[in-house]
């Protein structure tokens, strides 16, 4: 009886307003907290063990940090991690800028095109880096054949020279992602005002200083959306890297992710992973906060 | 005033458009061909160079891995894979996304901001501790195991896309009903769903696309028994040296799901890569 009335006035306390939505958010709220928060904790919490998988662990305070300064395998990986992101993306955002403009027409063939050239961001990542993987082969490539064919030298071939590896894998990513850019910025074109052209163009202004004076600022919200999501993914690389060179030569495409994936799941020093890893999350915190802060401040996305 | 130089001018950077719009297409688009046309190739026609981009197709390849292969396993496990976390991340994301538009509730700045970070962290940063997890709950090596860091981030995404498209549904409706007497349960399930259907296909494509896509927490979680198909791709690479006939033909059939449900409904997964930027 008791227990009756209780539950009854709960429900009547639910069923008043809105109130019943908060329990809507329930449910993700425990997901997150179990299935992302908690993992999250406990590998800033591990990352002050000597752990291993199968072994017991063994505090060690701030070891696995000191150890991690003078690393330079992982000092290196970040190196890495940096050349790939800005190089990849800022060439990402010039190439879709280039692409948005070229596509900017109402026409059936430019619908086509514009679809055709998505594929490669809906593409499984893994089986466009084995395809690469393939293109580049130093003796069977076709990529290897028509760069010899043209007299370009590519040593034993462009995945395999220390010198050129990084930029092979940053081509494929601006191959993945430049469409992407391309689609965001086409659809700030079309949203753009009328009003500033015109006026632009009682002043007399040349097509270049529109675009310089008129169409840049005007589309810098949707540049500054581009670049963070970009940046962010970018900073998560790890199938084609995986796929097409495996990290080497030597270490040579070794972006962070691929080292800390080698510590933690091939070596199995999971406390030692986790202390990179802390490494990581701070930069992709501090970028995440960046992108927030974008998406509530520019009129962009649903934010309320 | 229209000159003959100017005309020249004109027809020229016309020109120039036209070709660099080919350079793009072709650069896009040449990978894609290039994997199509091998997985049709004969074996000794793809060692030929110049490659040979008229040939007489086969079906030989795919009869092989077919016959030799867990295809279907493979198929099969990718297939669960991506349709129970699109499952789990629409159940716990839509009503989520509902609330966030509708109330205003303690700590739903922190939650949000929470939703997007996951798309911040880095996959490799969260398996780890995931894998360690999972070992003690017993589900690693299982289908489960993968569904449930999918969810991590497709009910995060979900979310986030459908408090944006619910609150582009004006809310005058819904006041009404209340005022009839629906429970505000009641008006979710009966008139915002049924108004938000472009929210839901969006959600529910990205969220298979994003979970089919998966490398690294296949590669960390499942076993042999339960490797979906870029695991079973990758693993065929050793064995079949350059055997990329083969390979190709698998990569043909990993593609297909993907890439048809996004021509096929091309606007909602524009949608969905923007982040439900654009609509």
């Amino acid at each position: 009886m008791k227990i009756w009335t209780m539950t009854s006035s709960i429900r009547k306390y639910f069923n008043t307003g809105k109130r019943s939505l908060y329990l809507f958010v329930i449910p993700i709220t425990l997901y997150l907290i179990f299935f992302f928060l908690y993992p999250v904790v406990y590998e800033i919490y591990i990352s002050f063990f000597d752990f291993s998988l199968g072994s017991p662990k063994t505090f060690v305070g701030l070891q696995n940090y000191v150890f991690m300064a003078h690393d330079e395998q992982f000092l290196h990986s970040l190196v890495t991690t940096v050349i790939f992101v800005v190089s990849a993306v800022s060439a990402e955002l010039v190439l879709g800028l280039g692409m948005a403009l070229l596509l900017n027409h109402e026409s059936r063939i430019m619908g086509i095109i514009r679809t055709a050239i998505l594929i490669p961001t809906v593409f499984t990542p893994l089986v466009a880096g084995l395809v690469w993987k393939a293109l580049y082969h130093p003796d069977l490539g076709v990529i290897s054949y028509y760069l010899r064919l043209l007299g370009i030298p590519i040593g034993r071939g462009l995945t395999v020279e220390r010198s050129t590896a990084l930029f092979s894998v940053i081509l494929v990513d601006i191959w993945e992602w430049s469409p992407l850019v391309a689609i965001i910025i086409l659809a700030g074109l079309k949203n753009l005002p009328k009003e500033p052209y015109e006026a632009a163009a009682i002043d007399g202004a040349s097509s270049s200083q529109m675009f310089r004076y008129v169409t840049l600022p005007l589309l810098r919200p949707v540049i500054v959306v581009a670049l963070l999501i970009r940046s962010l993914d970018a900073l998560k690389v790890f199938d084609i890297i995986w796929a097409i060179t495996g990290g080497g030569p030597g270490t040579a495409t070794t972006v962070a992710n691929l080292r800390i994936f080698q510590v933690g799941v091939q070596q199995l020093r999971v406390g030692y992973a986790s202390a990179l890893s802390n490494v990581l999350l701070v930069i992709s915190v501090l970028a995440g906060v960046f992108f927030i802060r974008a998406l509530y401040s520019r009129e962009y996305g649903g934010v309320q | 005033m229209i000159t003959p130089t100017s005309r020249l001018r004109g027809s020229l950077l016309h020109s120039a458009r036209i070709l660099a719009i080919v350079i793009i297409v072709v650069f896009e688009l040449f990978p894609i061909f290039w994997m199509v046309t091998t997985a049709f190739k004969q074996r000794i026609d793809m060692f030929v160079l110049p490659p040979q981009w008229i040939f007489k197709p086969t079906l030989a390849n795919f009869r092989y891995i077919l016959s030799t292969m867990p295809v279907g396993r493979w198929v099969l496990n990718s297939s669960v894979i991506s349709l129970g976390t699109m499952a789990l991340s629409l159940l716990l994301g839509v009503p989520a996304g509902y609330a966030f538009s509708r109330v205003h509730f303690r700590g739903k700045g922190v939650l949000l901001a929470f939703i997007l970070l996951t798309r911040a962290i880095p996959p490799v940063v969260i398996v780890l501790p995931f894998r360690v997890i999972m070992q003690r709950l017993g589900l690693f090596g299982t289908r489960t195991a993968v569904i449930l860091i999918d969810t991590v981030y497709d009910a995060a995404f979900t979310a986030w896309l459908m408090s944006g498209m619910f609150a582009s549904i004006p809310v005058d409706i819904e006041d009404a009903a209340l005022i009839d007497g629906c429970s505000p349960v009641q008006v979710f399930w009966k008139i915002a769903l049924p108004l938000s259907k472009p929210g839901l296909v969006t959600a529910s494509l990205f969220t298979f696309i994003l979970s089919w896509n998966d490398f690294l927490f296949a590669l960390t979680l499942t076993s042999p028994s339960t490797a979906t198909l870029p695991i079973g791709m990758l693993s065929t690479y050793g064995i079949l040296k350059q055997g990329w006939t083969y390979m190709m033909a698998l990569g043909c059939l990993a593609i297909v799901p993907p890439v048809f449900i996004s021509l096929l409904l091309q606007r909602y997964y524009v949608s969905g890569l923007t982040f439900g930027g654009i609509k």
